[in-house]
């Protein structure tokens, strides 16, 4: 079976086995007695028993989890099932079911409100699998999830636009910060919605890379404190109640929500507690004997107080409604979310006056590697590049080590095509070749309705509501995050020829 | 009876000597190893002599060297996680490029026939392919991760850009280009092999494939192309390749390395039981089913492990071997 991981994670050893030479290195803590000689263990069928004391004692079986395997720089690996238990469909299924979870210190918690929030490259994936539109798909996904006992399934186009803005604001600082101090490492802003990618730069680059990795939080991951910290206070449950679930392109979106930085002490509680893919809603569909088509449709939900489908806006032309609405949304650019477009189009209106400026994309070496520049009496003055795949993202890297990248902003993904092709989207069926169905779901992405996070007012009523406006310290330390190096260790007996 | 005349041995590596790679005129050789050096040797006189030493490329054993078919630039693998290419543009080698990407220990590295292309592979179950860009500028082309284990392993096809590599795995696998994307993708999978394979060789057209493996035995593959006269019914227009000859029974160890001269058809192989044995195909032999006699056997060609065997690409019947007690030899082959 192909691995669901992207290719970056597959390579820093994040794939589902143990070689021989890297063994997990996780230590596990023996309460231990006082005794003079060594401890004698007995192998039994049903485990380990320690048997020094005369006395037969079950020794604990060593449990890992995924944040356990992020915070390691050892062999971070270890069959899937063991990594993803508490992100798995049976463990969504069980709790639908029981309406109870148990979190990572093992304490059972009560679900008073389950949340779905859905992305868009999965919906897209779905209506291509079932032949449905991405309307239809929707709606029946939406039907899909009640059914199974979900209170709220909503769409996370308001945490995409939150996440561009904050990238758009966060680039104008650096490109100042770095007119100031041209020694430091402000630019190239790298986007960091990617985890297979962040997760790659903190394992192999460490300090090298990280200061150029945007601070934004991902969509997956401002979806989740819009839901556990604004959400529950509208609907006035503590977050710890709510069971959040995000439909997503890749496995790697596990990993960054199970990640310690967006696990809070004071909430006892993971922002997104559970992530799960296409393929295995593909394969939850499969095993319940129904296609999404069979599924009856409901509409996604709008918990964010006043409707906004008003009239008009004065002096704004086309915007009433967009952004009011629910509905699974494109942003204009790539099928990754647009990341490049945004910042892009926000920069060479903000620093260079451009309003509207012109995005012609040039390929490079292959159409994973493309670049956009913004000229100024002859000059370039913006250069921004999408990157994607694990061999470009190798080229990028090599280029910012030589001190030759000539890039401001970086759009980068771990997988070819970006997040439409990403790692857990479900495979092509017959003859079908993968970069057919890429095509396919990049036409289906195209012809979604846009969004324009600009005009959102959701958007504005949230900055000024919740967040205490645009550059407050809350604002930042809720949709910003930070990285950390992990420090390699490698020990010679590990070697093998 | 054949044999194997000992024409030298050379000293001067402390620790194993991993590999060691012909210059394309047959007239140089490079060796490294354990002790982080590349050395080269010339023939002066009927004698061969070191002639240079390079250090400080690597900060690890370094595991392989090869020479591009133009002959002017030598790239080497090295354990530190990089490969170096070293040229002599300004008068004597240098590193001019390093190619890093490797998450540890990279084990072998190979040139296309062109030049224009390098393959890497290593203990992080990876294979890279990398374009030479420019001047002393690389480009990372492609990432491979077909392989489940340890990448010991890559060769290029004779003519084409067709690249294979041997794993830990057991298998061998063979990838080439998709010219929509410019990516690379495995076309097949040769299983056989119960236990590591080391090393392969292609013959001189490409069509057949020695593979030396743990499992003590040599396989021989032959490639099936789209309307083969054989019959054999390909998958997805790509060509099959099947195990035509298993040679067994002769190697009592590990075989490390195997080589297949493209001028004289004679195949070497480097063992564990410090023998080099050297195979030689019947004049009848039928292609579906090929006959490989074993021409000759020399025991206790080096004290310990024999790593690697080099035919000299002239084709004058000179082989080259080196040992984990770091020595070099070369031999000739007498019929």
């Amino acid at each position: 079976m192909a691995s669901r991981f992207s290719g970056a994670l597959q390579l820093t050893d994040l794939d589902d086995f143990i070689t021989p030479s890297q063994e997990c290195i996780k230590p596990v803590k023996i309460e231990k007695g006082k005794s003079k000689t060594g401890a004698k263990i007995k192998i039994g069928e049903d485990g380990y028993f320690d048997i020094s004391n005369g006395r037969e004692q079950k020794l604990k079986k060593v449990e890992i989890t995924l944040a356990d395997c992020l915070a390691c720089s050892g062999c971070i690996t270890s069959a899937e099932s063991v990594l993803v238990t508490r992100q798995s469909q049976e463990e969504l299924l069980r709790v639908f079911n029981e309406r109870k979870y148990t979190d990572n210190n093992g304490i059972t918690k009560n679900v008073n409100l389950i949340v779905i929030s859905l992305s868009p490259q999965p919906i897209l994936s779905l209506a291509a699998r079932y032949s449905l539109s991405p309307e239809e798909t929707t709606n029946k996904l939406t039907g899909y999830f009640k059914q199974l006992g979900a209170d709220l399934v909503l769409d996370i186009t308001i945490a995409e636009d939150l996440s561009l803005l904050e990238a758009q604001q966060e680039f104008i600082e650096r490109y100042q910060n770095q007119q100031n101090d041209p020694s430091s490492k402000f630019l190239p802003m790298l986007a960091s919605s990617c985890p297979g990618w962040v997760c790659y730069a903190e394992k192999t680059h460490g300090s090298f890379i990280l200061p150029y990795i945007s601070s934004t939080k991902s969509p997956q991951q401002i979806m989740g404190s819009l839901v556990k910290q604004y959400l529950s206070e509208l609907r006035h449950f503590t977050p710890a109640e709510i069971y959040h679930v995000t439909v997503m392109p890749c496995y790697d979106k596990k990993l960054e929500a199970s990640r310690e930085d967006f696990y809070s002490e004071v909430m006892d509680c993971h922002d997104v507690d559970c992530v799960i893919t296409a393929i295995e809603l593909e394969q939850m569909l499969e095993s319940s004997g129904k296609s999404l088509g069979e599924m009856c449709e409901a509409q996604l939900d709008w918990p964010w107080g006043e409707s906004e489908v008003v009239a008009s806006v004065p002096g704004v032309p086309g915007v009433p409604g967009v952004a009011g609405v629910p509905g699974v949304r494109r942003h204009a650019g790539s099928g990754s979310g647009g990341a490049a477009h945004h910042v892009f189009l926000h920069a060479a209106a903000q620093l260079f006056g451009h309003s509207d400026a012109p995005l012609t994309y040039k390929n490079l070496r292959n159409p994973d590697f493309r670049e956009v520049t913004l000229e100024q009496d002859g000059k370039e003055v913006l250069k921004f590049a999408i990157v994607n795949g694990f061999r470009n993202i190798q080229n990028l890297v090599q280029k910012l080590k030589r001190g030759k990248s000539p890039y401001h902003y970086v759009e980068v993904m771990a997988c070819p095509s970006g997040c439409l092709n990403g790692g857990a989207q479900i495979r092509p069926m017959g003859s079908e070749s993968g970069r057919e169905l890429v095509q396919k779901l990049h036409s289906l992405y195209e012809g979604l309705e846009l969004a324009k996070p600009g005009h959102s007012r959701l958007a504005r009523r949230l900055y000024a509501e919740w967040l205490h406006g645009r550059h407050s310290d809350k604002a930042r330390a809720l949709l910003h995050t930070s990285y950390h190096a992990l420090e390699k260790s490698d020990i010679a007996l590990n070697i093998k020829w | 009876m054949a044999k194997l005349e000992l024409l030298q041995s050379l000293t001067g590596h402390k620790g194993i000597a991993w590999n060691v790679s012909w210059h394309p005129s047959g007239k140089i050789f490079a060796s490294c190893g354990e002790d982080k050096t590349i050395r080269l040797w010339t023939k002066e006189g009927h004698e061969w002599a070191i002639k240079t030493v390079l250090v400080d490329g690597h900060q690890r054993t370094i595991r392989e060297v090869a020479w591009s078919p133009c002959g002017n630039l030598l790239a080497s693998a090295s354990f530190d996680a990089t490969t170096a290419i070293w040229d002599k543009k300004n008068g004597q080698f240098e590193c001019n490029a390093t190619l890093e990407g490797h998450e540890n220990e990279v084990k072998s590295v190979a040139w296309s026939p062109s030049g224009n292309l390098l393959a890497t592979c290593g203990r992080d179950k990876s294979v890279w392919v990398w374009e030479v860009a420019g001047e002393d500028e690389y480009e990372c082309e492609s990432v491979l991760n077909a392989h489940n284990q340890d990448v010991k392993k890559v060769v290029w096809h004779p003519i084409l850009d067709v690249l294979a590599s041997a794993s830990y795995d057991n298998t061998v696998k063979l990838y080439k280009e998709e010219k929509i994307d410019n990516d690379w993708s495995c076309v097949a999978t040769l299983q056989s092999h119960e236990s590591t394979v080391w090393s392969l060789a292609f013959d001189k057209t490409g069509e057949r494939l020695a593979t030396c493996s743990d499992d003590k035995t040599v396989k021989i593959w032959k490639e099936y192309k789209q309307n083969n006269p054989e019959g054999v019914i390909l998958n997805d227009r790509e060509s099959v390749w099947k195990c035509v000859c298993t040679l067994s029974g002769y190697h009592s160890r590990c075989i490390y390395d195997i080589a297949w001269c493209h001028k004289t058809g004679l195949i070497a192989t480097a063992c564990g039981d410090d023998i080099i044995r050297i195979f030689k195909e019947s004049e009848d032999s039928d292609p579906n089913a090929p006959i490989f006699e074993l021409a000759c056997t020399k025991l206790e060609s080096h004290p310990v492990d024999v790593n690697c065997v080099a035919w000299n690409p002239t084709g004058n019947q000179e082989l080259l071997s080196c040992s984990d007690n770091g020595e070099i030899r070369i031999w000739k082959f007498i019929e």
